[in-house]
């Protein structure tokens, strides 16, 4: 749970005067048996769903959980291709570029032609 | 053909992803800031029901005001908005009637109380000024800074919120949400 007054730092660890209060809060909920769900549902009630470090997965927060593993899954795929490509380019007799299939040509036919 | 309109447009990605990057910076900079008419989650909802302190030990409790549309400012005197705004509320309270408007004060994070008392001499503040013990009512009402100011109509309900200090216009914009026609 994030700490209303400053950027970013949860009231755990912020020592300003209302995340010590909202700590307490927090205390009290769990002792009074309230489940987590229940007291992270009544801090989001009161300081909206802004309150939590780690957003809620649905809505528009989808887009921030669903990008990295969109990103990871670009770059796999960017690599994998990229690697293939290589490999191709590697294999004897494929090679598209026409001044190494002259060189290759030239320099079989003159080995052909020393022996 | 196929392979060279690709290459097209992969050329144009970088600056497109940069554009978009761009304006999202913009338009995240040129977001209005937390003054004024504020969204809470709070509003169209019940007030928080709280247990508060006159500044001379009395319990009150804000669910004795249902029935009345209220206005709750949080408030502290080492809060200059709050100074600029405090003679706006004396203003409104004085519009106060038993069974109408019902102005009431409450003090954030006021580490010396005697503070507090200075504070209501010096704008010779009419309404009550209650005392928040643990800042559950702050907590309650989602407030993270002063002052903040809620407009509460008379079946209990959260209409308005504004932070950052009430101007005229605000203010009057905040009662016209509660029914309360001001100036």
């Amino acid at each position: 749970m994030r700490c209303p007054t400053c950027t970013g730092l949860p009231i755990t660890e912020s020592g300003d005067a209302l995340s010590i209060q909202m700590r307490r809060e927090v205390r009290d909920q769990v002792k009074a048996s309230q489940s987590e769900r229940d007291i992270y549902g009544l801090m989001v009630a009161r300081y909206g769903s802004a309150t939590l470090l780690k957003p809620p997965k649905q809505g528009l927060n989808l887009v921030v959980w669903a990008t990295p593993l969109l990103a990871l899954g670009a770059g796999a795929v960017h690599f994998w291709r990229t690697f293939r490509f290589q490999q191709t380019r590697r294999e004897p007799g494929t090679a598209t570029d026409p001044y190494l299939a002259q060189v290759r040509q030239e320099t079989g036919s003159r080995k052909s032609g020393d022996s | 053909m196929v392979a060279k309109r690709l290459a097209g447009w992969r050329r144009w990605l970088p600056p497109v992803i940069s554009a978009v990057l761009v304006t999202a910076l913009i338009a995240a900079l040129l977001r209005p800031g937390r003054s004024g008419i504020a969204g809470s989650p709070l509003l169209d909802k019940p007030a928080p029901a709280s247990t508060l302190r006159s500044l001379d030990g009395v319990k009150v409790e804000l669910a004795s005001l249902q029935g009345r549309p209220v206005v709750v400012n949080f408030w502290a005197s080492w809060c200059l908005p709050c100074r600029d705004e405090a003679p706006l509320l004396r203003s409104l309270s004085e519009t106060q009637s038993d069974r109408g408007l019902a102005v009431l004060g409450i003090s954030f994070q006021e580490p010396e109380l005697q503070n507090a008392r200075a504070f209501i001499r010096e704008y010779a503040l009419a309404y009550p000024s209650l005392i928040d013990p643990g800042a559950r009512t702050a907590i309650n009402y989602g407030v993270s800074g002063v002052p903040e100011t809620f407009f509460i109509d008379r079946q209990g309900i959260v209409r308005s919120a504004d932070r950052g200090g009430l101007t005229p216009a605000r203010l009057s914009e905040g009662l016209s949400r509660i029914g309360i026609k001001w100036p």
